[in-house]
């Protein structure tokens, strides 16, 4: 993803990343700010503990058009790769720290880290990734 | 079911991952009988529990060798497609279901099922990718 200027597909990512990011910190305000101050109940309370997801789930459609918007090959297939990998160390790491929690009661790991976790795996495999292609 | 295969990679794969679930059964076994029976403690304890985990991730690695080894190039997209869907389910899933137990308290799930709940989506997304190419 290193030619933004003249990849409009990239482009596109990157605007709608900013935004599904600007989403989801303005949803996370907003439902921090309802738990504090109001203590929602009911559904009311359910609705607004989802809504910070919502934008991450955005954010994962976004992933899913610059797949099927980019027309470089080459860049998908390492888009691909990356996120494959990183799929592996994501599952990797949750199985086995869900067996030690089971287990061994290691602290646990709340599951709005998973999304996080994937993402410094992903940055992790791009560079590897490219680094086969060299 | 393995001889109607006819493709030797995609053979290997699914034995391996027969083998891969059995052993993991057998491992939970074992781990969990050292614990709750043997009452194992100390140092050992950390090993003993990832030991279940360990056929998962064998699988996790088979799971790439057959990306790497299937020739056939339909075949390979088509669980590709289902990865990435199977991911982004997974995703989707616990950063809803890591608000509501971060926001509305809701019974923590447990990151074992985490494996699980990936393998699910991705068969829910091979009917779609499949149909995709009809």
């Amino acid at each position: 993803m290193e030619c933004v200027e003249g990849n409009p597909a990239v482009k596109r990512f990157l605007w709608r990343f900013a935004g599904a990011m600007s989403g989801y910190v303005a949803c996370l305000c907003v439902a921090i700010v309802a738990f504090v101050h109001y203590r929602p109940v009911g559904v009311l309370a359910y609705a607004l503990a989802v809504l910070p997801a919502l934008p991450i789930v955005g954010l994962l459609a976004v992933f899913g058009f610059y797949l099927a918007e980019e027309k470089d090959e080459f860049q998908r297939s390492l888009f691909v790769q990356s996120m494959l990998w990183s799929t592996g160390a994501t599952l990797a790491a949750t199985t086995v720290w869900g067996f030690l929690e089971n287990f061994v009661h290691v602290p646990h790991l709340q599951l709005i880290w998973i999304f996080p976790l994937y993402c410094i795996f992903w940055g992790i495999a791009t560079p590897l990734v490219k680094l086969r292609y060299r | 079911m393995f001889c109607s295969m006819k493709n030797p990679v995609q053979r290997r794969y699914v034995i391996r991952c027969w083998i891969g679930a059995l052993l993991v059964v057998l491992l939970t076994l074992v781990a969990a009988l050292s614990f709750r029976v043997a009452h194992l403690r100390g140092p050992l304890m950390y090993p003993m529990a990832t030991l279940p985990a360990l056929p998962i991730i064998w699988v996790l690695i088979e799971t790439g060798r057959y990306l790497a080894e299937e020739k056939d190039e339909f075949q390979r997209n088509v669980l590709v497609q289902c990865l990435l869907g199977g991911i982004g389910g997974t995703l989707a899933l616990t950063t809803v279901w890591g608000n509501l137990e971060h926001f509305a308290q809701v019974p923590h799930l447990d990151l074992i099922l985490i494996y699980a709940i990936f393998w699910f989506f991705a068969a829910l997304t091979y009917p779609v990718v499949y149909r995709r190419y009809r």
